[in-house]
């Protein structure tokens, strides 16, 4: 009974504290995924929609990493494909000239990226606000054009190929690939999703929304506010890495296309959308997002590839003005208001008359 | 040895000379006053001493240790914690967490005694200054009154030795006054020093035994707040000269 009352306690603190949904929720999300390829039948359709989703799984890592740089520790870098980029030529290339299996040249890119990360973070994150975000997307940019002019390391436009043999399954057939790849996608997005998370709402995670809302006072709180902000950078990167090294390995090529503006932008879209700051709403974000872009758009209705920038740039604006805390949030915010109807019912006016009261103090603006 | 000193500590903005020459010193367990009218520089003072601004010249010793020119943060984490005029919350986190962000501070984190959690220790000191009610609501709902004592709450989680504060009771109404009247005795009593800004010399009068008076940068008048009020010089920077 105690313990029962403890645990619903710890998780009203873990909403109302952390701002992050409850564990129920994201695996009732999480279970229609799980069945999917079970469920539908074999075809290259199938084959069509799990492929968009193994992209979605990979995009909503990095939207979940980014988020965790950008939502909680209020760090604004528009250049954050350029770790996904680096993971992806990194796995390639110890792959192609080492010869390394896959699975030590995966991390041994998470590691070489968090390393650079380091080096990266520490200049530039001495600038702040917008001046962040100008260096931060000069970065892929200037990682682009070194890619090529070493030509004859990186392949240079055309990318760095892997053979098949490149591919997490060689031996199995394309079906079977696609289910393959799809379960490992969505591994990975649960694993990542639940560090980040449980980062996101421990006590350094906290100090990461402290930095987001007031710098000077966490430095008059004792905090080394450098040091916090590498740490984000770091694990961000090390989890933006991760993406962009699977990601080559399901293409079997790193191409500087990895680290286009697109990709550091679409973050932006994909986390807005979900809902910033919950680290949730980037994985949601990033699922619904490449849902409508590959699938919605093209399948369902077929919108040239051309218009698609304008229907998302639409979406973002009015989910900016309309519901500016995101999906993810909306539909929390509507349970936890669902919870208090059921509480005033259950438990008389008394409490109603108390919230109220409480509502009423708030302070106007 | 005293606790703080300051020796002929000088601050300019370019040929603007904020502090000039201050020296000062505070004793352990003592409540020093700060008071000047606008502009005397006693906010610049806190920044300075704090490492928030850069000093011109001049000595700040913390026991005998000069802390001058090193960054904010470790000036907290040798025990100097400060407040804000303008509140300053953490306004995305809850009331509890802003003080548990103090506690994972390097000197916070190890003065939490072994048999208690980070939790329960930020509840106590929201507990110290009224606000353990609080503790779930989000900070940006909360009153003025009350963000003034969070604030104060979030630097006693770093267990400073000396608390600076700078305008406690600036917008406070007189039920708050006395409410945060309360929690500074109660503070001090605690044994935390602690130097503090104020305009409002009759809640000031009822704290500090010793009181700095600064004007354009210099001191002009130290002693017993009775003694202060009386001062001739005072009460010329105060109310302008008699005709």
């Amino acid at each position: 009974m105690v313990t029962t009352y403890l645990t619903r306690a710890y998780r009203s603190f873990a909403i109302h504290v952390l701002d992050v949904p409850s564990r129920l929720l994201a695996l009732l999300l999480f279970q229609p995924l799980l069945f999917l390829p079970m469920v539908l039948p074999t075809s290259a359709s199938t084959n069509y929609l799990l492929s968009v989703l193994v992209f979605g799984s990979l995009s909503a890592i990095f939207a979940a990493s980014w988020d965790l740089l950008v939502g909680r520790c209020g760090q604004m870098t528009l250049g954050h494909a350029i770790f996904f980029g680096l993971g992806s030529y990194v796995t390639t290339m110890a792959w192609v000239y080492l010869g390394w299996p896959i699975w030590a040249t995966i991390p041994l890119a998470v590691l070489i990226t968090t390393l650079a990360s380091l080096f990266i973070g520490f200049p530039a994150l001495r600038v702040k606000g917008p001046y962040l975000a100008l260096i931060s997307m000069a970065l892929p940019l200037i990682a682009t054009s070194l890619i090529f002019y070493f030509k004859d390391v990186t392949g240079g436009e055309n990318g760095l190929p892997m053979p098949i043999s490149g591919r997490f399954f060689p031996q199995m057939n394309v079906f079977d690939l696609r289910t393959g790849e799809y379960y490992l996608t969505l591994l990975l997005v649960a694993v990542s999703g639940i560090i980040l998370y449980k980062i996101a709402i421990s006590r350094t995670g906290m100090v990461f929304v402290s930095i987001l809302d007031d710098e000077l006072a966490s430095k008059a709180c004792g905090i080394n506010v450098t040091k916090y902000k590498m740490m984000a950078f770091a694990i961000s990167a090390a989890f933006a890495s991760l993406s962009g090294a699977v990601y080559a390995h399901i293409l079997t090529v790193a191409s500087p296309f990895a680290m286009g503006t697109t990709r550091s932008f679409f973050v932006v879209i994909m986390t807005v959308f979900g809902g910033m700051g919950t680290i949730a709403g980037g994985i949601v974000g990033a699922y619904l997002i490449h849902f409508i872009d590959s699938y919605v758009l093209r399948v369902i209705v077929d919108v040239p590839v051309e218009w698609h920038p304008f229907i998302f740039i639409g979406i973002v604006v009015i989910f900016i003005l309309k519901w500016p805390r995101g999906i993810t949030r909306f539909v929390t915010d509507g349970l936890e208001d669902l919870a208090e109807e059921r509480e005033i019912e259950e438990r008389g006016a008394h409490i109603w008359k108390k919230y109220k009261r409480k509502k009423k103090s708030t302070p106007e603006g | 040895m005293h606790l703080l000193e300051v020796e002929n500590l000088t601050k300019r903005f370019g040929g603007l000379t904020a502090v000039k020459n201050v020296s000062f010193h505070i004793d352990e367990g003592e409540i020093v006053g700060l008071m000047g009218p606008n502009g005397a520089g006693k906010t610049t003072l806190f920044h300075v001493i704090t490492g928030f601004l850069k000093a011109d010249s001049g000595t700040v010793k913390l026991r005998g240790e000069n802390i001058l020119g090193l960054p904010p943060h470790k000036i907290v984490n040798k025990g100097i914690a400060r407040t804000f005029q303008v509140v300053r919350p953490f306004r995305h986190l809850p009331t509890i967490a802003n003080v548990l962000v103090a506690l994972k501070s390097p000197r916070g984190s190890k003065k939490i005694e072994w048999i208690k959690t980070p939790e329960r220790k930020a509840l106590e000191l929201l507990g110290d200054v009224g606000l353990s009610e609080m503790m779930m609501e989000p900070a940006e709902t909360l009153p003025h009154g009350d963000l003034k004592r969070l604030e104060i709450a979030r630097a006693l989680g770093t267990e400073p030795e000396l608390l600076l504060l700078d305008e406690p009771f600036a917008g406070l109404n007189p039920i708050e006054t006395d409410l945060l009247t309360k929690s500074l005795r109660t503070i001090h009593l605690d044994g935390h020093t602690m130097l503090i800004v104020e305009h409002k010399l009759h809640a000031l009068m009822k704290l500090a035994k010793r009181v700095l008076v600064l004007h354009y940068g210099e001191k002009i008048a130290e002693g017993d707040p009775e003694d202060i009020a009386k001062n001739k010089k005072v009460i010329e920077v105060y109310m302008g000269k008699v005709a």
